[in-house]
């Protein structure tokens, strides 16, 4: 009964806070969107309060009563204190990481100030993950002290887009008796790609013969230029012919073959659904990257370039992430 | 970074700070051992702090706290009381001092931390006591805001800019709280301090005064209505000691419930019949501080007119209970009246004559002699004085004397404090059969310039003598007078050099009356601690009336209302504060030597207009300061470098070419 009251209360403060803080770029926060309430400690605060003044009363002491009234005022001031530490402060997400399913996505968000104020003390987390502070604001007046990127981290957990939740922002700075806090929900997608589950032998060794000879071709004698020869390299790139006829020490320079592409195509893998397909390119994607030789991916109805380097291969995981996927 | 669980090094130092401060003055009202493990506890965190000593191991905790319940047992027969009370917080604010692991264990030890610091104010009300917790609790909450702070801030003093920072923004609210909160009076009975109070006690041993005598603290405060007597007629009476058991002289049991004591607004027959009042009426309000009697004090026959206040046989006042705090009573005395001059009751007589067995038998056979040749009482009383004042000398420390010590005192030292005299004279005046006792009480006190109110102080008490004479009833006579009547005319403090009286408390200012800055300073101090006392410590006397004045009633939407709207009042200067800050300055940090250098040629005859491009104005100023033409073009080139091209420029040299610009204001010929 309680779990079934808490799940329907659950949503429908998620509707609510949906309303009232729909997603957005950029928030910067205001008394519109942040709560206030006192913390644990300010609880605490409270009853040492409440025992104090028992105790003036007690002993008709106006000097204890003076106390008690001190600190009350002293939790009413922080009040303020810590909605001025939060209300001002502007978030936006700068980027989100890539990554595989089981990772932890590295989220880059930028907090900034318009104002002069001196903050401390806000932390920041995705719903349970552990929170982090915001460190940069030291108040050493330099013109970055006001902008700080703070990094946390969502998990990564099935293949294709994935948005921040929401961000909990919050504050019990300066003496920790008041929480300040909001849920922002934020602008901004990071790609997860498919899980990499490396084809067996006999699947990756498939092919018509386009599939090139690497092998044959790899000690590729195309000859390119004579260099004088730098202390290092190895011996049987020393042109001995050159040297022979007394021209001097040269080495010889290759280059790899231009043309001998890598097509990683969806057709290689019949029989098998989408997800699995999907998780064994991008196991070939991994695989081809690192063979030194360009490479591309043939998808229904998308056909990528042939290219090298960690661009290429971000471009090519970034399309089988993305490939026929939709929001859930 | 630091998890947010975790204590911040910071965190330590403060509560460390806030730690010793607030158990320290602590340790002049509790058992020793109390600081003693508030020290070990506080050196082993220090240690920890340092890195030198890890967290104590479990046998050690477990020991201390064997010896802080072992201690609390041992030094206090009962635990329900205050200082009991207070050395348990102290020891639980050691042990956890210890026991601190995590921000939670350091939140405890700052709220222990609060508490402790306050109880400060139990034991002791004045003004510096108050300033005094007041500072504690500045360095708590200090430590409380480096229990908060996340950035690496290196200034350690960081959270106590901020802790006084708060306070400061709290102390209006604090006076609006202060003022509305309702005072219940004791919602169930609590002991009081017995260490704190000083003062008389209800009995007297020669040495008893002599110890007072060393104290400057406030006895009580007389606020007189007309005119203050003069010096030497300001005998407070607190007690009559007539019973003497050899030793120590005590009151004479006549019952405080027996009908001898008549309650304001009674009228007893015994009252009627034994005083006759006469001469001119002084009236005058004591505040009395507290002290752990019942006895209150007034100048010779009394008429009261405050509730619980009643009169005695001897026509001393009392209160039905003990003193325990600040008490203010008003009284109208009437110097010139007369008691028991119809007559004295045999049994009253009895107790009044009452000697102990074979006690002080040379006093007793020089008394006998002396009765049988004096031709009157008078004439006997003059004598003994005549005595005193050929042989005897007035000393704050006297000699210590045996058993038989009238004898002693008498017949051998010759030197004394009051007591000294009263006792002896007493004793001899009942020994020569005249009806006679001691008043224990207080002799002068310190009129204030400015107050127009009257400080009596501990080291004014004094003990004097009434003897009964048979037609007058019973007559006021001081012996030590007799000896120095300096010691009537002026306070001890005038006649005894400094060093002598305050053995215990070097730093007094009022052993520095001679100096007259520090005099005044320390008059304007007693104003002000007479007026704390009046307006804060006696606020529960006054809030009614206070708040019925200023609220036109005491109903609760009046009080409520007050309350809000102070409230918001007070704190408006901190609600402007979180609402609006200044905003990030825009200018460019070129600007602002631009600007200067602007200013420069301004003073040399050519202002810039407003919103001039820098060129057109660099042109202009060149026509008019034909000699700066190049140095101003450099600095308007080095500026919109700066300003205009994304990266370009070298602010440094901006800065020092406007710095070196010279232009003087051009002569006109």
């Amino acid at each position: 009964m309680s779990a079934f009251l808490t799940k329907y209360w659950r949503r429908y403060f998620d509707f609510w806070l949906q309303r009232r803080l729909p997603r957005v770029s950029q928030i910067t926060l205001n008394q519109r969107s942040v709560f206030t309430f006192p913390s644990r400690t300010g609880l605490g605060f409270i009853g040492v309060l409440a025992l104090m003044w028992l105790l003036a009363t007690n002993y008709e002491n106006n000097v204890v009563f003076v106390f008690a009234a001190l600190l009350g005022a002293v939790f009413v001031v922080t009040i303020f204190h810590s909605y001025a530490n939060l209300a001002g402060v502007s978030l936006r997400i700068v980027q989100i990481e890539a990554g595989f399913p089981g990772d932890k996505i590295r989220v880059d968000v930028e907090v900034s100030q318009q104002d002069q104020r001196y903050r401390d003390g806000i932390w920041l987390k995705f719903g349970d993950g552990s929170p982090q502070p915001i460190l940069s604001n030291t108040g050493d007046g330099g013109s970055d002290q006001r902008r700080a990127v703070v990094s946390l981290y969502l998990d990564a957990r099935r293949r294709g887009k994935i948005y921040a939740g929401r961000l909990t922002v919050e504050t019990v700075y300066p003496l920790g008796l008041i929480r300040v806090w909001s849920h922002v929900l934020l602008d901004g997608w990071g790609v997860v790609y498919p899980q990499p589950i490396a084809a067996s032998r006999q699947h990756s060794g498939v092919g018509d013969s386009t599939d090139f000879a690497s092998d044959e071709i790899q000690g590729a004698e195309d000859f390119n230029d004579l260099s004088p020869y730098r202390a290092g390299e190895p011996y049987n790139r020393i042109a001995w012919k050159q040297l022979a006829r007394g021209q001097g020490l040269y080495s010889k320079h290759f280059v790899d073959p231009v043309a001998d592409p890598q097509w990683l195509d969806w057709s290689d893998y019949p029989g098998l659904d989408r997800e699995a397909r999907l998780s064994r390119l991008c196991a070939d994607v991994l695989q081809a990257a690192t063979s030194g030789r360009p490479y591309g991916l043939k998808l229904p109805g998308e056909q990528s370039a042939l290219g090298q380097g960690e661009k290429h291969r971000q471009q090519l995981l970034r399309s089988l992430a993305l490939f026929e996927w939709e929001h859930s | 970074m630091l998890p947010p669980w975790q204590i911040p090094r910071n965190g330590t130092l403060w509560l460390l700070v806030a730690f010793s401060v607030t158990v320290l003055p602590l340790s002049r009202h509790l058992p020793l051992w109390v600081p003693a493990i508030a020290l070990v506890a506080l050196a082993w965190r220090m240690g920890i702090y340092r890195g030198r000593w890890g967290a104590p191991q479990r046998w050690l905790k477990v020991a201390l706290i064997f010896a802080c319940i072992a201690g609390l047992l041992i030094s206090f027969k009962r635990l329900y009381g205050l200082e009991p009370m207070v050395a348990m917080l102290v020891c639980a604010f050691s042990l956890k001092l210890l026991e601190m692991h995590q921000r939670r264990d350091a939140l405890v030890v700052v709220f222990l931390g609060y508490f402790v610091a306050v109880t400060l104010a139990l034991f002791d009300q004045s003004l510096a006591a108050a300033l005094y917790v007041a500072t504690a609790v500045t360095f708590v909450t200090a430590s409380l805001a480096a229990l908060h702070q996340t950035s690496l801030d290196r200034r350690h003093y960081r959270p106590l800019l901020q802790s006084l920072r708060i306070l400061g923004q709290a102390l209006p609210l604090m006076v609006v709280f202060f003022l509305v909160m309702p005072r219940l009076g004791p919602l169930w009975s609590v002991p009081s301090p017995g260490l704190a109070m000083t003062g008389m006690s209800d009995s007297l041993e020669l040495g008893d005064i002599t110890r007072l005598g060393r104290s400057s603290q406030i006895a009580f405060r007389v606020d007189f209505e007309g005119e203050v007597p003069s010096r030497e007629k300001l005998y407070w009476r607190g007690l009559t000691l007539s019973r003497f058991d050899g030793r120590r002289w005590t009151q004479a049991d006549w019952g405080h419930s027996g009908g001898l004591v008549q309650w304001q607004g009674q009228n007893s027959v015994w009252h009627e019949q034994a005083v006759l009042l006469q001469g001119n009426p002084v009236a005058y309000r004591v505040t009395l501080e507290k002290h752990g009697g019942n006895w209150l004090y007034s100048l010779w026959l009394p008429q009261i007119h405050s509730a619980n206040t009643g009169l005695l046989r001897d026509l001393t006042l009392v209160s039905p209970e003990a003193v325990t705090r600040r008490l203010e009573y008003q009284v109208t005395s009437r110097p010139a009246s007369l008691l028991d001059a119809e007559g004295l009751a045999a049994v009253r007589k009895r107790v009044e004559l009452q000697l102990p067995g074979n006690s002080n038998p040379q006093t007793l056979a020089l008394a006998r002699q002396w009765a049988a040749e004096s031709p009157s009482p008078e004439a006997l009383i003059a004598r003994v004085l005549a005595y005193y004042r050929r042989d005897f000398y007035y000393t704050l420390s006297p000699n210590s004397l045996g058993q038989h010590a009238i004898d002693d005192f008498l017949f051998r030292s010759k030197q004394g404090f009051c007591e000294h005299f009263a006792a002896s004279f007493v004793f001899f005046m009942r020994a020569a059969g005249i009806p006679a006792r001691i008043v224990a009480g207080y002799q002068g006190g310190e009129i204030h310039p400015d107050g127009g109110y009257l400080s009596v102080r501990q080291y004014d008490a004094h003990a004097w003598a009434e003897v009964w004479l048979d037609g007058r009833g019973w007559v006021q006579v001081d012996p030590t007078a007799a000896v120095a009547p300096e010691r009537i005319a002026s306070s001890l403090l005038d006649l005894m050099s400094g060093e002598e009286i305050f053995g215990d408390a070097p730093f007094d200012l009022a052993r520095f009356r001679s100096v007259a800055w520090l005099n005044s300073l320390r008059l304007g101090l007693e104003s002000l601690e007479y007026r704390w006392a009046k307006w804060v410590l006696g606020y529960q006397n006054i809030q009614p009336a206070l708040l019925a004045k200023w609220l036109g009633g005491l109903e609760s939407w009046r009080i409520g209302g007050f309350l809000l709207l102070a409230s918001i009042l007070s704190l408006l200067p901190v609600i402007r504060a979180s609402f609006y800050s200044s905003k990030l300055e825009k200018t460019h940090p070129a600007d602002r030597y631009y600007q200067l250098f602007c200013r420069r040629l301004g003073k040399a005859g050519c202002p810039r207009k407003k919103g001039e491009p820098p060129w057109r104005y660099a042109q202009r100023c060149g026509q008019i300061l034909p000699t700066k033409k190049q140095d101003i073009e450099k600095i308007t080139q080095s500026y919109v470098t700066l300003r205009y091209s994304r990266g370009g420029g070298n602010l440094a040299e901006l800065r020092a070419l406007v710095k070196g610009f010279r232009a003087n204001r051009i002569n006109k010929f």
